[in-house]
């Protein structure tokens, strides 16, 4: 039994398949949701894939760099400036039009 | 090989909470509830990190993500009463054309994963000093360090304050100064009785 689970102990492609699993989900609630929150969590979700993919090839193809580590920071960063506009913006929007659906906005339509 | 066995019971075990935390953040009806769902994803994506021999981004997914991000967006459901006002109801033509697209995506990722050689060095383990060695590229000027975009970075996190308090403020009336105080209007509506405390009494003057 020992055996057998060690034998199928997740290389760079069990990764890789997680991370493009958690991105598939994510682009699912992107394209379904029709709240503007909604949305934004759902970005989170693909972001965290995102960074999630970079630690995993840094771990399995070049162990002794961290180039990977210093990317997932980035990513980390930049998804909490997007979070923190995101949400101001919905939050302007719902005082000005009581409303957070996206299928309401559509002033800028020529 | 206790080793190799356990990070497999790990590593799957993981998985399976997390698509399943995802998929509830997805599709949830209530707003919170799928605000919970993406926590307790985001938590347990720390645990991925530590399984990587990433310790470091470990702690900082969770003060930031679980700490910052999910309490923001927790804030901001409550401050559109989303959880109450708008239930999230796809239509089922919406839903399955999510599903579609998603799928297929996953199928052609994982199948481009499947064709490729990946270089992997082979018995690979990480020194252990991964902090030390954050800290010097993310501050080394030369062709292998991260010193620029370090500080890029550190100016989108400035805009990012100052923008979302901008946009977030109400906004003031044409004749009302630019203040962060806020619209007087608006605190007439929200605030009656303190402004009613504030007016003058009616046939103060003589």
């Amino acid at each position: 039994m020992t055996e057998l689970l060690a034998r199928f102990a997740p290389g760079i492609a069990e990764w890789l398949t997680l991370c493009a699993v958690l991105y598939a989900i994510g682009l699912y609630g992107l394209l379904t949701r029709r709240n503007a929150i909604a949305i934004l969590m759902a970005v989170e979700i693909m972001l965290n894939a995102a960074a999630l993919n970079f630690v995993a090839f840094n771990r399995f193809i070049a162990p002794d760099a961290v180039d990977g580590h210093v990317m997932a920071i980035f990513i980390i960063v930049m998804a909490a400036a997007e979070i923190v506009v995101g949400m101001a913006i919905v939050v302007a929007l719902y005082r000005l039009r009581g409303s957070v659906d996206v299928n309401q906005m559509n002033s800028m339509k020529g | 090989m206790i080793a190799d066995a356990t990070y497999t019971v790990l590593f799957y075990g993981l998985s399976i909470a997390v698509v399943v935390l995802a998929l509830a953040a997805v599709n949830a009806r209530q707003l919170l509830r799928a605000a919970l769902g993406l926590m307790g994803m985001l938590a347990l994506s720390a645990g991925f990190y530590v399984m990587l021999r990433a310790e470091f981004l470990a702690g900082v997914q969770i003060l930031v993500y679980v700490g910052g991000i999910v309490v923001l967006i927790v804030f901001a459901i409550m401050l559109t009463r989303s959880s109450e006002l708008l239930e999230d109801h796809p239509r089922a033509a919406t839903r399955a054309f999510g599903a579609v697209f998603s799928i297929a995506f996953m199928l052609i990722s994982c199948m481009a994963l499947r064709a490729t050689e990946f270089p992997v060095v082979p018995n690979a383990a990480p020194s252990g000093d991964e902090i030390h060695k954050i800290g010097v590229a993310l501050l080394d000027r030369g062709s292998a360090g991260y010193l620029l975009p370090f500080e890029v970075v550190s100016l989108l996190l400035l805009v990012a304050v100052v923008g979302g308090t901008v946009v977030a403020r109400k906004t003031p009336p044409k004749d009302q100064p630019f203040t962060t105080g806020g619209d007087l209007r608006g605190e007439t509506i929200l605030h009656p009785a303190r402004v009613q405390d504030e007016s003058p009494p009616a046939g103060g003057k003589p």
